[in-house]
């Protein structure tokens, strides 16, 4: 098992969700985080006045999913995801050791 | 009694527990059956014993028994040696049967002693009720407890007050929220017991008929709730809204929220009487010098009197519709609640508010508004004697109005009440803080209405702008802000801000960017009353990032319109001399110019009580034109012909005017309240090229015109022109200045210099 974990842009979560759910991938978590990547924040002019924003609103997701549809998820999110723009996100893959459905107590690929 | 003699004790009462439950019996009868069924098994238990009783308290002593209620008893004896053994042949079969048991030993001199040091033991003994045994040990301890409470009431009373405040505090308000603890939020069933031991004490009267059915209600609704549930939890979770309104008969968990709310809200209000009573009741007694209780006036015809806001000897709501809101304005903006005898006579003897409403009803409303956190109470109160309604009937639609979702935590009405007070702490950040406050206030009106919200808003609306007498455009700015008042979240967050056509949506969808700070003050005032799942800084950040954006996109302010002087004005400057005209409540000051002119007229006028709603000041040919817009404080209309001659004696020497004012200011009482919002002072550097504009965004007070202009003068500036509104309660000034060299105030350090004495002249002297 996999947990897939992508930060994207926040427009671009319903793209995503959509894209997943035609994977069949049942459930997501999804939390508004603060980051940024290469890009450090960017600088805005605004009324003559410069300011630097350090830490840009993102959406970070985290999937769950069985060995042989990381890859396809992780295509599928980078897919839904890109603009072609600076500050699009990451998605990055990590295994996962144990995983339990809390109601039923079911254990490994069965609780996925 | 229907126990089964095979089983066990405990078994049998389970079982018999388990039929009542589980049978069709409901509401009053439920809790009836529950409790005649423990009274039977407690009867049984204690057979015959002499010397011993056992006595029923709390609920079980009302015999108001929910199906996952505790068990209160206590064992009353005269010193048995053996009463542990009896005790243990009580209790044990009860801890068996899964009865949760609240139980104690005593006797009745112990028993006493415990309700005398122990609150929660008083209260629940006041209600003590005989179950089995020795009568005389029951009649005993009532009557030796209640005697006891009589005496200590006044010592314990405001101990029972500070649990009911801290109940409020923590639990919340019943009538509001989504998921309200029956028990123990404000308005809850701990407020009806509340108000009953205070009755036993004989300080207040016993709650009226309408309470005892408000609680009534409020247990039907916990019964269904513990049976629904299998659980004893008192929170009215969402989950069990359907299943509660089914097995009550409601039509649906909307049905069953409003009912839940009605009731709740008249517990909360007479609670709130009655414990104003028993503090007027416990205040120590004047001494002879202080007999008269101090008033001190708060508005025209509107006094505090004793912490308590009332109408003044002379004030007549029969012939001063407006006097109504006059009142509710000044009582929230002093914090003060008005008394019941005045909020009785207010809804039962106004005048009907005449269509549209004249200006000083729409101002009064826009105080009342923008008086921040205070204006909750005052609303309620005009809302359970149907004030509100009668000047808004739009606003029964949304009144007691569930919406029930993860994400709000109020019912309608008063997540829009809740959005005005979030509304009021923003009024600087807008040119149109009398806007920001109506648009929050009727932002969602359109939920009480079939259809989409927002469309209904939006075709509601030009009624309700009709009535209140706002001008046209004001009423088109309202409708964009109701049409639009989810644009920026759902923009923000589900489009791309890098996208100039995003940005160019939001622009085009808002128009100016006087609409679009209002309407980014309306979303966070939205967003915050909403719930804390609503708004954070992560949202808040793409909203702003959205609006900076979209400003830059729209052109700057528009300049303001000259101010147009009609012929009558325009005569009168091409005279030459110093001059006062009066038409209505228009007052217009001519004189030849010469610096300083705008601080004593505005001076002058709050030397004759005069408050001033809006002033332009222009020139014409080295004639200054100042035109002001005046109502007096308190009465009428002062005698014009001792303003005049103010104006000329001040016109050549103005030396006398700043002690004659502090002498008046003195007369006037504080406003205790904290201001909703801080005074502001912005530098508006893209509205004119020939001169310095410096804007001032502030709370109203007595003579603040005068002050600011005054503080203009000392800092050496020249008001070329001036546009002031006051906005309901706030006030929006904006000062065309140069320095006394003619030139532009561009200097930081002096313009830090003029913030500040601007900020001190917000500030009433102390």
């Amino acid at each position: 098992m996999k947990l897939v974990t992508a930060v994207v842009k926040p427009f671009k979560l319903d793209e995503v969700k959509e894209a997943l759910h035609d994977l069949g991938v049942a459930g997501l978590t999804v939390a508004e985080v603060h980051g940024h990547g290469r890009q450090r924040g960017h600088s805005e002019v605004y009324r003559g006045a410069e300011y630097t924003v350090d830490f840009v609103p993102k959406i970070r997701l985290d999937v769950v999913v069985g060995d042989d549809d990381a890859a396809g998820v992780v295509d599928a999110i980078v897919a839904a995801a890109r603009t072609g723009q600076i500050g699009d996100g990451k998605v990055w893959v990590t295994p996962i050791e144990e995983l339990v459905r809390i109601r039923t107590g079911e254990r490994g690929p069965d609780a996925l | 009694m229907n126990v089964d003699p095979t089983r066990s004790d405990g078994e049998s009462l389970r079982a018999a527990r388990d039929g009542v439950v589980s049978g069709p019996l409901r509401r009053a009868e439920l809790r009836a059956a529950l409790s005649d069924l423990a009274d039977e098994w407690l009867t049984d238990q204690l057979g015959a014993e002499a010397d011993v009783a056992l006595v029923a308290v709390g609920g079980y002593g009302r015999r108001e028994l929910a199906p996952g209620s505790d068990l209160d008893v206590v064992l009353l004896h005269r010193g048995r040696a053996d009463i542990k053994e009896l005790a243990d042949r009580i209790w044990y079969p009860l801890w068996d049967s899964g009865v949760k048991l609240d139980h104690s030993v005593r006797t009745v001199d112990e028993a006493v002693g415990v309700a005398r040091t122990d609150l929660k033991a008083m209260l629940g003994m006041v209600e003590a009720r005989h179950v089995a045994g020795d009568p005389e040990l029951t009649t005993a301890l009532r009557s030796q407890v209640l005697e006891s409470w009589r005496r200590d009431a006044r010592k314990r009373l405001p101990d029972v007050l500070a649990a009911v405040t801290e109940r409020a505090e923590k639990y919340g308000e019943l009538a509001f929220l989504l998921e309200p603890d029956l028990k123990e939020s404000r308005g809850g069933l701990r407020d009806v017991h509340a108000m009953a031991a205070v009755a036993a004490s004989w300080i207040a009267d016993a709650p009226a008929a309408e309470v005892r059915g408000a609680a009534a209600r409020l247990m039907d609704v916990r019964g269904e709730l513990h049976r629904c549930s299998s659980r004893s939890g008192d929170r009215l979770v969402l989950q069990e809204h359907g299943a509660v309104a089914k097995a009550l008969d409601y039509n649906d968990a909307d049905a069953l929220m409003r009912d839940v709310y009605d009731a709740a809200r008249t517990v909360a209000f007479a609670t709130d009487e009655m414990w104003r009573r028993v503090e007027g009741a416990l205040r120590p007694p004047r001494r002879w010098r202080q007999r008269q209780p101090t008033r001190r006036p708060l508005a025209d015809g509107v006094v505090e009197q004793d912490g308590e806001v009332v109408l003044a000897r002379d004030a007549d709501p029969a012939h001063d519709p407006v006097l109504v809101l006059r009142a509710a304005a000044a009582a929230a903006q002093a914090a003060l609640p008005l008394s019941r005898h005045t909020l009785d006579r207010l809804a039962e003897h106004s005048a009907p508010m005449p269509e549209p409403w004249p200006a000083a009803a729409r101002d009064a409303l826009l105080a009342l508004l923008g008086s921040g956190p205070d204006l909750v109470p005052v609303w309620e109160a005009l809302d359970q004697v149907g004030v509100v309604v009668r000047l808004l009937p739009e606003w029964a639609a949304v009144r007691c109005h569930p919406q029930r979702n993860a994400i709000h935590r109020f019912t309608v009405d008063r997540h829009l009440v809740e959005a005005a007070v979030e509304a009021a702490a923003l009024t600087r950040r807008v040119r149109r803080p009398d806007l920001l406050l109506l648009g929050a206030l009727f932002h969602d009106i359109g939920k009480g209405f079939p259809g989409d919200h927002t469309d209904a808003g939006v075709a509601v609306l030009p009624t309700i702008g009709a009535r209140l007498g706002l001008p046209a455009a004001d009423v088109d700015l309202l409708v964009t802000l109701v049409r639009q008042h989810l644009l920026l979240p759902d923009t923000a967050t589900r489009r791309d801000l890098d996208d100039p056509a995003t940005v160019r949506l939001v622009a085009d969808a808002v128009g100016d960017r006087t609409t679009l700070e209002l309407l980014h003050a309306l979303t966070i005032a939205d967003a915050r009353a909403t719930g804390p799942a609503a708004w954070g800084e992560w949202k808040a950040r793409l909203v702003d990032d959205l609006v900076a954006r979209a400003t830059a996109v729209l052109a700057g302010a528009p300049p303001p319109a000259d101010g147009l002087l009609d012929e009558t004005q325009l005569d009168l400057a091409r005279a030459g001399v110093l001059d006062v005209q009066v038409t209505g409540d228009r007052v217009t000051v001519v004189a030849p110019d010469r610096p300083g002119l705008l601080w004593r007229w505005a001076g002058v006028l709050a030397l004759h009580r005069l408050q001033i709603r809006s002033a332009t000041a222009t020139s014409v040919d080295r004639m200054a034109v100042t035109v002001f817009d005046v109502s007096p404080r308190f009465g009428s209309m002062p005698d014009w012909s001792a303003v005049r001659a103010d104006v000329r004696r001040m016109y050549d020497d103005a030396s006398s005017l700043a002690a004659s004012l502090a002498e008046r200011d003195r007369a006037y009482a504080r406003a205790s309240a904290l201001e909703p919002a801080p005074p502001r002072v912005i530098w508006a550097d893209d509205a004119s090229e020939s001169s310095t504009v410096v804007e001032v965004r502030a709370h109203d007070s007595v003579g603040l015109l005068y002050r600011l202009t005054a503080a203009l003068a000392e800092a050496g500036l020249d008001v070329q022109s001036a546009r002031m509104s006051t906005l309901g309660a706030e006030v929006v000034d904006a000062f065309y200045v140069v320095g006394d060299d003619g030139a532009l105030v561009v200097d930081p350090l002096q313009r830090q210099h003029i913030e500040e004495l601007l900020l001190t002249a917000c500030r009433r002297p102390a």
